[in-house]
């Protein structure tokens, strides 16, 4: 696929999408634009037109996410600053001591940090174990759950195996016990095709700037009806500004002081280029990718990819490590020869690289967008079957 | 001549107030966003100006798309105060609180 429009630096192979996603489609820098020539405002604040072109802005951004999420109700939506935020205000917001909360040994520590801290105040935490391959089998999950459980709180894809976990099965355990359910979509979201309402979701993170295809800044958490969380922040909202107590309704009880316009703007053209090139052509292009890679790497001596086989259950992350070299020297290696952008060491996840065998040294970390082609999975196999080929033949490896 | 918008909504958020404006306009009905008047409601920073000959239809559509209002009101010139407030998706008591506060040409 080619990338046009774009300043496209041709000898950098960005395989660090994970992290966060590079190149953005072309409108999302357009959008930028738009926001600072036309829409200034503070939404929701005045009533000019600068204003109200900047609350279109917003709700342009909060409708699409409802459009691809298919939320009926896109009021449900909170814009926060990150997944983080959003997985946060979730968990915070919701679970209190003496409570008991059930997650998996996949997590990112934005939901494991403050699932520790609450567990020095009195909660209740399980951690389920993932097999080796980075797999949740529900049954263990199901196991775990129990009366006083306040919150089922899973991953949708590893950030570091990339697998994915069974959350329509998740979802229909959680619901059948009254648990809300709630999933870190940080890696998935705008990666593979998520319908909140037919899975039966209650609580979605996820962040603008992965696979959505937005900024830095932006992210949101999608609230099912009924639920009620306490907020993380109270503040201004520019509605019934009369009163001193916090709004309780949708978004405003959660979006507390001005919101990221300009992020939005950006999360808003992410989105839209999403809807336009379909979920389902996305998710289509990066398993090709991942099966490319795959197939390839089985056949580079000393490289130990991780997760399993069967792609259908994976998305466009993986990890791997070569020969005895440390995660940093090949990422090292890739970066000044071949020019490719990869993420090493443990990826903010420790309990999953317990749980695939790589703790604490970590893995080399390849993850893909749209924007990836099959030409640069091929230099990049090229690129390890030369460090491959010197480790085993003791040649030097020069950083140019 | 064009008529004159003389029906007013107004919403506890802008997020509502935005989508109504959407919502109504991709319908087709003329619609204008303007800053709300305070004597009205002490909300949403914006109120959406209709034709209060719409209101029976208007007010079905923006349900249906999950919009919710504050109050619906009718401007009349001869008096020049806002009448009874046609409806409201929130608390009678909120509403008749407004009501009595009467209004003025918003134009």
């Amino acid at each position: 696929m080619s990338v046009t429009n774009l300043d496209w630096d041709s000898k950098v192979i960005y395989f660090d999408n994970a992290a966060t996603s590079w190149p953005k489609p072309p409108a999302v820098r357009q959008a930028l634009d738009a926001y600072f020539g036309e829409a200034g405002g503070n939404p929701g604040r005045s009533g000019h037109h600068m204003s109200i072109a900047a609350g279109r802005i917003v709700l342009e951004a909060r409708e699409g996410i409802a459009r691809l999420f298919n939320i009926s109700d896109p009021s449900r939506i909170v814009f926060t600053k990150n997944a983080t935020e959003a997985l946060n205000l979730a968990i915070i917001g919701l679970v209190r001591p003496g409570d008991h909360v059930v997650t998996t040994s996949l997590e990112h520590n934005s939901v494991m940090r403050p699932l520790r801290h609450l567990e020095e105040q009195g909660v209740k935490v399980t951690v389920v174990a993932c097999s080796p391959e980075g797999l949740l089998d529900p049954d263990d999950v199901q196991r775990a759950l129990r009366h006083e459980t306040r919150l089922l709180v899973t991953t949708h894809g590893s950030n570091v195996v990339g697998t994915l976990l069974p959350v329509g099965e998740l979802a229909a355990m959680a619901r059948e016990l009254g648990i809300p359910y709630l999933v870190d979509a940080a890696q998935t979201a705008g990666a593979l095709p998520i319908d909140v309402e037919e899975l039966g979701i209650d609580l979605l993170a996820f962040t603008g700037h992965k696979s959505l295809m937005g900024l830095t800044g932006s992210g949101g958490l999608y609230i099912r009806p009924g639920l009620a969380l306490t907020p993380l922040m109270r503040g201004g909202t520019g509605s019934v500004s009369e009163m001193e107590v916090q709004p309780d309704f949708l978004p405003d009880a959660y979006e507390s002081g001005t919101l990221n316009v300009v992020g939005l703007s950006g999360l808003a053209a992410g989105v839209a280029f999403l809807l336009e090139r379909g979920m389902e052509e996305v998710r289509a292009h990066e398993m090709a990718l991942i099966k490319g890679f795959l197939e390839g790497a089985r056949q580079i001596p000393g490289l130990k990819s991780y997760g399993p086989a069967d792609i259908e259950q994976r998305f466009g992350v993986v990890s791997f490590n070569l020969a005895d070299l440390m995660p940093s020297e090949v990422g090292l290696m890739l970066e000044k020869n071949w020019g490719i952008l990869c993420r090493v060491g443990l990826h903010c996840a420790p309990a999953a690289h317990r749980t695939i065998g790589t703790y604490p040294t970590g893995t080399v970390r390849f993850s893909w967008s749209i924007f990836n082609s099959m030409e640069q999975i091929e230099a990049a196999l090229g690129a390890l079957a030369g460090i491959s080929e010197r480790q085993r033949t003791g040649g030097v490896l020069t950083l140019g | 001549m064009v008529e004159e918008m003389d029906g007013l909504i107004t919403f506890y958020n802008s997020y509502h107030a935005i989508r109504a404006e959407k919502v109504l306009r991709s319908a087709g009905y003329r619609v204008s966003l303007i800053p709300g008047p305070r004597e009205l409601s002490p909300n949403c920073g914006v109120a959406l100006r209709f034709l209060y000959a719409h209101s029976e239809e208007v007010l079905p559509l923006l349900s249906g798309n999950k919009v919710e209002i504050e109050a619906m009101h009718e401007y009349r010139p001869r008096t020049a105060n806002w009448p009874e407030i046609a409806a409201s998706t929130e608390d009678p008591v909120r509403r008749l609180r407004f009501n009595r506060l009467g209004g003025k040409r918003f134009l």
